[in-house]
């Protein structure tokens, strides 16, 4: 029977020969991840030795945990947060990631998601793994089902496949795209399905491309999102592979619930209005060309990465940024802070105005210089929801790095394609 | 937080509310106040964006209907737990939102897909939920709608009242 590559993953994630959209099975993620929050993981911590009993870890190699909210008080909160999480992680002999960067970014750079690879997470941008062909999902609370048992129930979903044709042109990426896709099939699109991104397009793109749109596919209503491995994915992979790994990849007839093409080349900047990312709200960067923002963010599991960077210091170099804006830019792990510290795109975007921070995750989530009453944010974080980066009285515009960076220069939303004119 | 007594076989009351498509239910308490679990501060604030007297006006048994792609954004859990403190026992929805649909079956919430429900149900109809057969009957409209009934393990979530007391029976050692 022909398969999709999430089939193939979850059927052998299920022990099973294959499987078909709709049926409920329990699956064996190869890794079981967390970030420690509070509220989530401290529950976890607590349920699964109090309430489960549960002394040790029949294999702790498969659960893996990160600290990358939460970094940059350095209060006596946060260490409580994270003595908790690394006493926890010492006792049961987990494996914890703490302060590399956010860690949807640093499970690929560390290796964990090679293609053929079937993670989960309790948080849905997980799915940015998919870029190299690996499969993560976003479980919420059910993770801890996970922890407990070894195994997770799940729907096995159906594939809506995407054909992308054509390149990005200059000032566009995979942001745009996301958006766009938003804009055409609805918040619902891909509702309880995974989209599977392939064609020539598809193929052109880069890693970093890839995961930022991977990374935002619950927008899309889908479960998670994933490219069929190619050369660009198993070179990646076979640098930083932790032990073998088998790539699969969808037969040519295998069936989809749905097919769509996008000619990547069409694609225009795209900003979302505050709220959330639902068609509705999604907008040709022109129409807002007379709104102002006074601060700008460069960061988050969807953007942040070595290209956004590059992207956003082409348009700073020898320009600055508005007098009415303040600009943070949070390289997504301490590895892309590095490269691009070397690559001298820091220094361009220190003297254009803009602030550096250490990776981490509190930006996005409004715990880092949260957002004051009335303030405008153009950002490319994951989220615009009231309330997401600090105020319920400031509003959040999103957009790629390049737009964020051409906003940031102009002090109202700007086409980054004008300020490379 | 951690789940709900079990619902009964058939769920019987009223349709209490009805919202639009991509609802975000963070709204049913105000983004404001999405990290309360307080009982009397989630009475405060439920639903007083709509309608002030919702919370004196619901009765236990009473359902919520959704349109399409319920619990769109970024769900917390406290909305649903202010209106099950009230005594809504399920929501039924042309659809749900995937992240929304996970969380609240996790607590034990019935989640029933309902394709053409908008169409059919004003306020306060009086509805009946069979919700293992995923049936939804609406006396004053005469109709009867069925969805896809959920998986076995769904089910059994429900039963228990919530996945963390089925995983507790399943693998407390």
């Amino acid at each position: 029977m022909p398969q999709t590559i999430t089939e193939k993953i979850l059927a052998r994630a299920g022990g099973v020969d294959s499987v078909r959209p709709g049926q409920n099975l329990p699956f064996r993620p190869d890794h079981m991840i967390a970030y420690d929050f509070p509220g989530y993981t401290d529950v976890m911590f607590r349920q699964m030795h109090e309430d489960f009993g549960i002394t040790e870890l029949a294999e702790p190699e498969r659960y893996l945990v990160f600290i990358d909210h939460m970094l940059t008080k350095g209060d006596e909160k946060e260490r409580d947060i994270h003595k908790v999480t690394r006493d926890w992680c010492d006792f049961y002999g987990v494996t914890l990631h703490e302060a590399e960067g956010i860690g949807h970014q640093v499970a690929a750079e560390l290796g964990y998601a090679p293609p053929g690879r079937f993670l989960i997470h309790f948080d849905g941008h997980v799915s940015g793994l998919g870029a190299f062909g690996s499969l993560g999902w976003g479980v919420r609370r059910d993770l801890l089902e996970a922890w407990v048992s070894g195994q997770i129930y799940l729907d096995v979903p159906a594939t809506v496949r995407f054909d992308l044709t054509g390149e990005f042109r200059p000032g566009v990426d995979n942001r745009d795209l996301i958006h766009a896709i938003i804009g055409r099939l609805g918040a619902d699109g891909c509702a309880h399905q995974v989209m599977e991104f392939g064609g020539p397009g598809a193929e052109a793109m880069s890693i970093d491309r890839r995961q930022g749109l991977c990374g935002m596919a619950m927008f899309t209503g889908a479960v998670s999102a994933i490219f069929n491995p190619d050369r660009r994915a198993l070179d990646y992979a076979d640098a930083v592979a932790r032990g073998p790994y088998e790539p699969v990849s969808s037969d040519p007839d295998a069936e989809y619930s749905s097919r769509h093409t996008f000619d990547l080349s069409t694609i225009e900047p795209q900003v979302v209005l505050p709220g959330s990312a639902r068609s509705a709200n999604t907008r040709g960067v022109s129409e807002l060309d007379t709104t102002e923002v006074t601060k700008a963010f460069i960061g988050s599991c969807a953007s942040g990465r070595i290209e956004d960077i590059r992207d956003a210091a082409a348009l700073l170099e020898g320009r600055k940024v508005s007098a009415g804006v303040e600009l943070n830019v949070v390289p997504t792990s301490a590895e892309i802070h590095r490269q691009a510290e070397r690559e001298g795109l820091l220094d361009v975007l220190r003297a254009a105005g803009a602030n550096i921070h250490t990776s981490s995750c509190d930006f996005c989530f409004g715990y880092q210089k949260p957002l004051q009453p009335g303030e405008k944010c153009i950002s490319t974080g994951v989220l615009n929801i009231s309330g997401r980066m600090g105020s319920t009285a400031s509003e959040i515009y999103m957009g790629s790095a390049s737009t964020v960076a051409a906003s940031a220069i102009t002090g109202t939303i700007t086409d980054p394609r004008e300020v490379m004119a | 937080m951690s789940g709900y007594p079990p619902p009964p076989e058939t769920i019987r009351g009223r349709v209490a509310w009805i919202f639009g498509d991509d609802f975000d239910v963070d709204l049913i308490i105000g983004v404001e106040n999405i990290k309360h679990y307080d009982a009397d501060v989630l009475r405060g604030v439920t639903m007083q964006a709509y309608d002030p007297d919702f919370v004196d006006e619901v009765e236990p048994g009473d359902v919520i209907v959704g349109g399409r792609n319920f619990g769109y954004g970024h769900p917390h859990y406290p909305p649903l737990v202010a209106l099950r403190n009230l005594g809504v026992a399920a929501v039924v929805a042309e659809s749900f939102s995937p992240g929304f649909w996970r969380g609240e079956t996790y607590n034990g919430m019935p989640l029933i897909t309902a394709p053409g429900i908008t169409d059919h149900v004003r306020r306060w109809d009086p509805v009946e939920v069979d919700w293992r057969k995923a049936r939804v009957t609406l006396p004053t409209a005469g109709t009867t709608l069925e969805g896809t009934p959920p998986s076995e393990r769904v089910t059994k979530i429900i039963e228990a009242g919530g996945s963390l007391r089925l995983l507790l029976a399943e693998h407390r050692r």
